[in-house]
């Protein structure tokens, strides 16, 4: 009870200063955590992503130091796995590998972007093809991309083609999907005031759905990457040679955990690299997409 | 004034129109005939989900009659064009485009000079009280601000005849009161017909030249009513409406008819 009304007190203090200051300093001034839909400055963001990261760091290392002693090689130390890490990069030219793996992705990725956007725009359009191709495409999403992989070996051999094959097989069916779905919340009454105004039916699609539906597709694009980087593991560690997950699967083979976490922890911050860059794109791109006094 | 001057000429016939949903099962509009003439302004009025938005978006070209034919100046409608201009409840200001492109956007699919789209532009920014904020994105904009753009766009179309379903409905009543007033000064400007769909029967009698009043559901006309007070005059300032004489009776007439069809079972 108490501390509930010494809560809402504060916040009325709060309200009380906003006068002059701009929402920031209120929002820096608050330090609770549950606070609802508070605009928090780009500091602030960083600091608390900073702050999350170190903490799980900080978990690891303890966790290493409650492992007994002759089974600590399992879970080795962050610092190990740093060590690991600048080894590869030195001596056993893991950029190559790293090289490799990005290539895989952005590239199965691209491919499938240049299928899916278009045939996801195209289905939110027009009724006919949607009705035509979506309960096909549906059932494929179904079925797990994995499954293809002795069909594609069969076809491909333990090619980049099989890997890039694989890796585009397990994003476009869900990109098509969500880019479908994307189109079609396309808000009904900016196609009629196109058509209102005599837009014809090309001009509605190019000139008003797809800038309309355009953020929302980066958006798509920015999660199924994200889910492109757990098939590349997938695909680099059946029959392949090079690349982040063949790294690792060799690595394994040895015992040698610190290598394995190390191409964890690459994938990771490639991860994140690429989900920055996306944003950073749509927020060059759609300057207009901003939130009121973003 | 249309109401002195020569016979004007019909803008908008409907004939018996019906329109229906699920199947033909529900009658959403039921065999309306009306003939709208130039440069007047009607209003639609009745209660929730008597067909108004129907009744107007088959005058758009949106929708389809069932039963029925719809024409405009003689012609029968087909689809939409830009010989009506709609104005819809939602914003529908392009969130991509600045304040000026998007009133631009009308008339490049006109097909007009973009130095002519440019000067009209211009104008039109400054007609809906919008000089300044040409480069801004609809985002930055007011709900009242956002809808500005939308009637500029169409405006700047210059269309025969203007649709509008309820365009201030979102709107708190102040800003309501401002772009009512903002319409009448354009309307007289353009000389533009408007067909205008509305809760609000204050702004009924405000803005139109004669109010057709739906029956609840399926929707009829129950009256055809004109406001013969105010003489045919758009009126610059609403308070003057309010001072003249038989106002009050056909506010009075309107909303006892609100209540005789919101009351029927
Ligand atoms: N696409 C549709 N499918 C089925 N029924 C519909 C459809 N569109 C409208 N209706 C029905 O037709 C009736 C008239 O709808 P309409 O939107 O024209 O009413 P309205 O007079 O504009 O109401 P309001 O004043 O609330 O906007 C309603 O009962 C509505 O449920
Ligand atoms: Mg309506």
């Amino acid at each position: 009870m108490l501390r509930a009304a010494g809560r809402s007190g504060s916040g009325v203090i709060r309200l009380r200063k906003r006068d002059g200051e701009d929402a920031n300093q209120i929002a820096r001034r608050s330090l609770s955590l549950f606070e609802l839909r508070t605009v928090l400055s780009g500091r602030t963001t960083l600091l608390l992503g900073l702050a999350g990261a170190t903490g799980f760091f900080v978990i690891w290392e303890i966790g290493h130091y409650l492992t007994p002693e002759e089974s600590q090689r399992f879970l080795p130390a962050p610092q190990e796995v740093l060590g690991a890490l600048i080894t590869l990069l030195v001596e056993k030219d893991y950029i190559a590998d790293i090289l490799k793996s990005c290539f895989r992705i952005f590239a199965s990725f691209f491919a499938a972007c240049l299928i899916a956007v278009p045939l996801g725009i195209a289905m939110g359009c027009f009724m006919r093809l949607r009705a035509l191709l979506n309960p096909t495409i549906s059932a494929f999403r179904y079925l797990p991309a994995a499954s293809f992989i002795p069909l594609l070996l069969v076809w491909f051999g333990p090619t980049d083609t099989q890997k890039l094959a694989l890796l585009v097989l397990g994003v476009i069916f869900f990109l098509v999907a969500l880019i479908l779905d994307n189109t079609k919340a396309v808000q009904p009454e900016l196609i009629e005031a196109a058509l209102t105004m005599g837009a014809g039916r090309r001009q509605v699609v190019t000139e008003v759905v797809v800038p309309a539906v355009a953020p929302a597709v980066v958006d798509s694009m920015r999660n199924m990457i994200a889910v492109g980087w757990t098939y590349l593991v997938i695909a680099e560690i059946v029959a392949a040679s090079d690349g982040i997950g063949a790294v690792m699967m060799r690595a394994g083979r040895f015992l040698k955990v610190d290598i394995i976490m190390a191409g964890i922890l690459t994938i990771g911050f490639l991860g994140v690299a690429t989900d920055i860059l996306f944003r950073l794109a749509a927020r060059y791109a759609f300057p207009w997409n901003r939130e009121r006094g973003d | 004034m249309p109401v002195d001057q020569a016979p004007a000429r019909t803008a908008i016939t409907a004939s018996n129109v019906t329109r229906q949903y699920v199947g033909g099962t529900f009658t959403a509009v039921d065999d309306i005939s009306m003939e709208l003439r130039e440069n007047e302004i009607v209003c639609f009025i009745g209660p929730s989900g008597c067909g108004k938005t129907t009744m107007l978006r088959m005058i758009a070209g949106l929708e389809y009659p069932s039963m029925g034919d719809l024409t405009i100046f003689g012609k029968p409608i087909t689809g939409p064009g830009p010989d009506r201009g709609m104005i819809f409840q939602a914003y529908t200001s392009f969130p991509w485009l600045t304040a000026r492109k998007n009133i631009e956007y009308g008339m490049k699919i006109m097909g007009l000079s973009r130095d002519e789209r440019s000067r009209r532009s211009d104008e039109f920014l400054k007609l809906v009280h919008l000089d300044g904020f040409g480069d801004s994105y609809p985002a930055s904009l007011s709900g009242g601000m956002k809808q500005r753009v939308a009637i500029a766009r169409t405006l700047a179309q210059n269309p025969g005849v203007l649709l509008m379903d309820e365009p201030f409905g979102a709107l708190d009543a102040q800003v309501r009161w401002e772009m009512q007033e903002m319409m009448i000064e354009i309307i007289e400007r353009e000389n533009t017909t408007v067909v205008t769909v509305t809760h609000d029967i204050q702004e009924a009698i405000y803005l139109s030249d004669r109010i057709i009043f739906f029956t609840r559901s399926p929707g009829r006309i129950k009256a055809d009513i004109p406001v013969s007070f105010k003489e045919g005059r758009r009126i610059p300032r609403k308070e003057e409406m309010l001072a003249l004489p038989g106002y009050v009776d056909l506010e009075r007439q309107l909303f006892a008819m609100m209540r005789e069809e919101i009351q029927q079972k």
